[in-house]
């Protein structure tokens, strides 16, 4: 019951996207393309950076607990860390941006 | 960009936004630094206690690093950490433009470091022997390979270096000026200032609602990615150079 409410809601909302969709000249095809192509791309990093980071942290703080002495030295390896993890995502930042901001 | 950013306040024709900022940001800190060191004290205060409580940061982080030989690698590093940490703080300004945020200033400073640490390297144990280090201690056969792989790995860093600053930089402005287009801050600020009743009771609030927002959530975020980008760019910075500088003393 509720998976078909929830499909032909879906339907619904999806129908006039579909709709305009129709309309767009064959012209803006690429452009949609980059659209679509700029949105997952980055949802799909930022979505995998989160479980590295979230890793990486985690373990962090695993390491302070254990050894309270050593939270100065931990706290510097574990920023690096992030940051070559986060660096992975702005790669594919500046590829969505351009894909966004392209003429076509 | 243009159509969701508002333009820098100053422009000069035929100078491109980030070379002009870039101009500022070195003006600031030459004034700062001549005001600092005009009248050095024993027991310092004012401008030259605060360049001294932040340059003896980067002493520490070189010691920590590089080791005993390291404060002589402090004019480079602690230079690109300063006009790192200006330019990235000025971008939060509305109005000016961080030159961080352009690829072409973050690329600049890569590169610096780049060739910087292969000539810091070359000189300290020789041309052949730190082009045999590339190699790394693997059995003759393997040594093209590794080689292959390490200078690959190498030129990766430049590339790395400049679009992580980059790229935060970036994603800062596009987040904050994405936050004010979306929540309508221009239309609410004109309906506030036309006057009508409405606009009072509604448009003021509603906008200082998002001003409020805005700088109580997002701007203390973009403070911290400012430090934090800065702190990273010099540790990497420091850390290539000590890879450089280690490997003569265990041969």
């Amino acid at each position: 019951m509720r998976r078909t409410v929830t499909l032909t809601l879906m339907a619904i909302l999806a129908a006039p996207g579909m709709a305009w969709a129709a309309e767009a000249a064959v012209g803006d095809l690429p452009k949609a393309f980059a659209v679509l192509a700029a949105g997952i791309g980055f949802g799909l990093a930022a979505g995998l950076c989160g479980l590295g980071q979230g890793r990486a942290a985690g373990s962090a703080v695993d390491a302070m607990a254990r050894q309270p002495g050593a939270i100065a030295r931990i706290q510097t390896a574990m920023l690096l860390g992030l940051a070559f993890i986060e660096s992975l995502v702005l790669f594919v930042f500046v590829i969505a941006v351009i894909l966004l901001f392209v003429k076509s | 960009m243009e159509l969701i950013e508002h333009p820098p306040i100053l422009r000069v024709p035929h100078i491109p936004d980030q070379v002009l900022y870039m101009w500022i940001v070195m003006a600031v800190l030459v004034v700062v630094a001549i005001v600092a060191t005009r009248r050095l004290q024993l027991v310092p205060h004012g401008t030259q206690n605060m360049m001294e409580v932040i340059l003896e940061q980067f002493v520490k982080e070189l010691d920590e690093t590089i080791g005993h030989d390291g404060r002589r690698y402090l004019p480079l590093i602690a230079t690109l950490g300063l006009f790192i940490l200006t330019s990235n703080l000025m971008g939060l300004v509305p109005g000016l433009v961080a030159p961080t945020a352009n690829l072409n200033t973050t690329a600049a400073c890569a590169l610096i470091v780049f060739f910087t640490y292969h000539w810091i390297g070359a000189r300290k144990q020789g041309v052949i022997p730190y082009l045999n280090h590339f190699a790394g201690p693997v059995p003759t056969l393997l040594k093209p390979l590794m080689f292959v792989i390490e200078i690959i790995s190498h030129c990766a860093r430049p590339l790395s270096l400049s679009l992580r600053l980059f790229g935060n930089m970036m994603a800062g402005h596009i987040l904050l000026a994405i936050f004010f287009f979306m929540m309508g801050l221009d239309g609410m600020l004109g309906w506030a200032l036309s006057g009508s009743l409405g606009g009072i009771l509604i448009g003021a609030p509603a906008t200082l609602i998002m001003v409020v927002f805005v700088v109580g959530f997002l701007l203390p975020l973009k403070i911290l990615v400012a430090l934090i980008q800065t702190f990273i760019f010099c540790k990497l910075a420091m850390l290539y150079i000590a890879a450089a500088v280690e490997e003569t003393e265990h041969h």
